[in-house]
């Protein structure tokens, strides 16, 4: 089973950089295995869908805002996301973006087997390089749920 | 005063929102587009290289970090006083008119076309992406898709990076392109270029054989009469790298041109206490309010600005659809907001003629790419044509090259007036006394500004949250009279 590992965000946008960080610490986590790629990205819909072209799974980690306390970690199914806004001025929506990859016959994970985590920024406004320091406390538990994610579905590293 | 909200506006990034004011009586006061404030940019970069910006600035944005690149690298240029040789300067306008491309067709087909192929009224489910393939084919989809993919493999081979490029240096760029890859581009090209063609095609059949599209893109809810901006080579062609700022008024007829390192000279910005985002307007005419007309400093820098400030384009086959497009229309200059789809279609075909040109030149694969800068730095100023209008950028260091103040300004915030102005028009003219606000009626307003495709808060990409399109009616004391909250699944 093909997994890609996909950290989003902005590095210079303090918590907008948030998966990228887990992202990173679980590159050096897993061992090489040519059936798990770890990447770090930029952008949500089309092009979030075209960069899982080619895997059976994904796992993706992003800031979110959802109103939450800073640094929980919520699990989502690309159909938990409830509205048609797109993260873009630029773009569509990543459950659009998937359905039309579907529609295209793109080789693309199911929407069973993406699993978005996210983790309930504090600021995404402001330019900095460091973490709001609840979603810097978080990063341990954001790691341990890709971790678990990755092993539940037997691609134990 | 009543208070109608439209928040967050629909595919528009960030947690932009419109607020239409309505009087005791139903009508629309006013109307403001408010966006999120993104603090600390200027703090960012102060004490640090100036060579560190293009890689800073193309972060700022994730929708156009090429035109933010090579802005930046446009401004090293002037800040370490080098001029890139020939084969450096090709190149970079090659790759991004490959950015160009891809950009304008992404808008096209996700963001803006929907609105046209499928109707301002269709259900919000059915006005987007998937919508335009179930009307018009799924052939569609594999091309859209194959010219995001050709797009992207490109920028990625010559800029290094598949997104945020780290390419462009003080005096040319970090490497050429080989014969091999050349081949690559120019093949890619001449798809690219027949793409562009179908989409004009498409455009053509769908929005202008339908009256009832032409008579909303040439009514007056969309149009304002302002001033226009673009970059200009020494023909007056319109270039999207490179040449002189050009602004022509209303009456179609030459008001400045100048080179970017100037605009202060012909910028100013305005503040309102009611927005983060500043009001640039023409200095030497005057800010007059938000208002048209040749004594109003209000200028549009759009697609459809460029080429109303241009006397044509510089490849044949755009030339004719400019042609046709202006003789359709009218005349010179068009100010339809909404005939700025069109006018992004014929910039697609520009871009992909360019493309072609510049990848069968002969100094292309030069390996000449880059002259060494020996001066002093002090101050620079690079601009470009973002696909959103003229964006500069201006750096101040020290002797070492070290940052000490940082100005930018970005496409969007040059048509911040026009943008303000087109919702109220808009709104003014959609939403009166006794009219029941609808999900179509608010997305023909959105339409009013998801032409100029608007980029506010550019650097943001958190998930979407529970934030569905929400209406709310107060009253003059802020209470709520009614909440509208409709999910757009």
């Amino acid at each position: 089973m093909k997994t890609l590992i996909l950290g989003l965000g902005n590095p210079i946008l303090r918590d907008d950089s948030v998966g990228l960080r887990v992202a990173q610490e679980v590159e050096h986590l897993i061992p090489a295995n040519p059936d798990v790629e770890v990447g770090l990205d930029y952008w949500g819909g089309l092009r979030l869908m075209e960069r899982m072209i080619g895997f059976d799974r994904a796992i993706i980690i992003d800031a979110i805002c959802t109103g939450a306390s800073p640094g929980t970690i919520h699990l989502l199914n690309p159909d938990d996301i409830p509205t048609q806004r797109s993260s873009s001025a630029h773009d569509v929506n990543l459950s659009t973006a998937l359905e039309l990859g579907y529609q295209a016959g793109a080789h693309l994970p199911p929407s069973k087997d993406i699993l978005l985590i996210g983790v309930e920024a504090a600021d995404v406004q402001t330019f900095d390089e460091a973490l709001s320091p609840e979603v810097e406390d978080a990063l341990p538990a954001a790691v341990e749920a890709v971790m678990t994610a990755l092993t539940h579905n037997g691609d134990a590293p | 005063m009543k208070r109608i909200s439209i928040d967050p506006i629909t595919r528009l990034e960030g947690h932009g929102k419109i607020d239409i004011f309505l009087t005791e009586d139903g009508e629309v006061a006013n109307a403001y587009l408010q966006v999120p404030e993104l603090r600390g940019f200027e703090q960012f970069c102060v004490d640090r290289p100036a060579e560190d910006m293009p890689n800073i600035t193309n972060r700022i944005c994730g929708v156009c970090p090429e035109a933010h690149h090579l802005a930046s690298t446009k401004a090293l240029d002037a800040l370490f006083h080098v001029d890139p040789p020939p084969t450096a300067k090709k190149l970079r306008e090659m790759f991004y008119s490959i950015f160009f491309a891809t950009d304008h067709t992404t808008h096209f087909y996700a963001l803006g076309g929907p609105d046209f192929v499928m109707g301002p009224n269709a259900h919000p489910s059915e006005r987007n992406i998937l919508g335009v393939i179930k009307k018009v084919g799924m052939d569609i989809a594999g091309k859209v898709l194959k010219m995001r993919h050709d797009g992207h493999h490109l920028i990625k081979m010559i800029g290094g990076r598949p997104v945020h490029p780290n390419w462009g240096l003080p005096g040319g760029v970090s490497r050429g392109i080989t014969e091999e890859q050349r081949e690559e581009i120019e093949a890619l090209g001449r798809d690219a270029i027949e793409f562009a063609k179908f989409s004009l095609q498409l455009f053509n059949d769908v929005v202008l054989g339908n009256t009832d599209y032409v008579s909303l893109i040439t009514g007056g809810l969309f149009t304002h009469e302002t001033y226009n901006m673009g970059t200009v080579d020494e023909n007056n062609h319109v270039n999207f790298y490179d040449g002189m700022i050009r602004v022509v008024g209303p009456d179609g007829k030459e008001f400045a041109k100048y080179d970017a390192k100037d605009y202060q000279e012909h910028i100013a910005e305005r503040v309102e206490p009611w927005s983060y985002l500043k009001f640039p307007y023409l200095k030497k005419v005057g800010w007059k309010g938000f208002v048209d007309g040749m004594e109003s400093g209000v200028y549009k820098a759009t697609p459809l600005s460029r080429l109303n400030a241009a006397d044509g384009l510089a490849t044949p086959l755009a030339q004719a659809e400019y042609e046709r497009m202006f003789d359709t229309l009218g005349g010179k200059p068009v100010n339809h907001t909404l005939a700025t789809h069109w006018a992004r279609l014929v910039e697609l075909l520009y871009a992909t003629e360019r493309w072609v040109e510049l990848a069968t030149d002969s100094e292309i694969t030069g390996e000449e790419f880059r002259v060494l800068p020996t001066e002093t730095p002090d101050e620079g100023v690079g601009s470009v044509e973002a696909p959103r209008g003229t964006l500069t950028h201006h750096y101040w260091t020290d002797e070492r090259g070290i940052l000490t103040k940082v100005n930018l300004i970005v496409g969007t915030t040059n048509n911040n007036a026009a943008i303000n102005m087109s919702v109220k028009k808009a709104a003014q003219g959609l939403i009166t006394k006794d009219v029941e606000i609808k999900e179509g009626l608010l997305n023909t307003i959105e339409m009013a500004f998801r032409a100029y495709d608007p980029c506010m808060a550019c650097a943001t990409h958190t998930l979407p949250g529970q934030m569905p399109l929400e209406v709310t009616l107060r009253a003059p004391d802020g209470e709520v009279i009614e909440h509208l909250a409709q999910n757009l699944d």
